[in-house]
């Protein structure tokens, strides 16, 4: 029971860590420059936006969860079970970020949670 | 083409850094210092091993190159792709540390290349299809 709740711990952080740190990153803007200056300047901006920090926050409860877990159970239970938080992230990309994920990347998605999650099976 | 290259470096950077820090974390375990469960003093031995500051490294590029791409490019798409990291993990884990891959991973491996071919004809951002509507027909069609 407790490692079903810390699996779902895992998946919605993740998930939710990588829908903020998209929506910090689209509200820096496109970054198109190779320019050292101009790169510490994005840069600044980044660690400073509210949006990147709370996704980074929620990476971190997503790492230390799972290292926790790790600490129980199997790694090779674990990392399939929390695969799925690649279509939790899709979902989180649609319907949060408004982004249009057409069916091939649907499809595409799937096949990546499936195969994660043979690849981690011993 | 932008996309491929800032996220082709991150995938190389995540696969080197987790096998950096798989070599570095078993050399630990294998002088025996603490190495059997999650303990400060593992944490403190790991902090001395320049192949875990190597990995931690990479994976910070790995990091840097995946926000970059965000910056401009979908999630959707961005994730998928970058799981083509597990391959080349696989890849690493078999010839530089010398794991026994099964078949079941193998098949896996298949699977998540066959995966990130299918989003990255997806076209790498939402934006760019609603320029091109005839790429967009095509996609849902398919």
């Amino acid at each position: 029971m407790m490692t079903a709740v810390m699996i779902v711990i895992i998946v919605l952080s993740n998930a939710a860590g990588d829908v903020f740190i998209t929506k910090g990153m689209k509200e820096i803007g496109e970054v198109s420059t190779l320019n050292p200056r101009e790169l510490l300047r994005i840069g600044l901006r980044v660690i400073t936006n509210k949006s990147f920090i709370l996704g980074i926050l929620s990476l971190a409860v997503s790492f230390f969860s799972f290292l926790a877990v790790l600490s129980w159970a199997d790694m090779s239970f674990i990392v399939p079970a929390t695969s799925i938080f690649y279509v939790v992230s899709i979902l989180g990309a649609k319907f949060i970020l408004k982004e249009e994920v057409s069916r091939l990347r649907w499809a595409g998605t799937l096949l990546v949670c499936l195969g994660v999650a043979l690849i981690c099976l011993p | 083409m932008k996309t491929a290259i800032v996220l082709i470096i991150a995938v190389i950077a995540q696969a080197a850094g987790n096998t950096c820090l798989s070599k570095g974390m078993k050399a630990l375990a294998s002088t025996g210092e603490g190495a059997d469960s999650l303990s400060l003093s593992l944490l403190v031995h790991a902090m001395g091993s320049p192949m875990i500051w190597l990995g931690t490294l990479l994976l910070i590029v790995f990091f840097v190159f995946f926000a970059v791409a965000l910056s401009w490019a979908d999630l959707s798409f961005v994730l998928p792709a970058t799981s083509f990291g597990y391959i080349l993990n696989v890849a690493l884990a078999h010839k530089v540390l010398g794991e026994p891959v099964s078949s079941i991973r193998w098949a896996g491996t298949v699977l998540i290349f066959l995966g990130v071919i299918l989003v990255s004809r997806s076209g790498s951002a939402g934006i760019e299809q609603a320029h091109h509507p005839a790429v967009e027909s095509t996609e849902t069609k398919a």
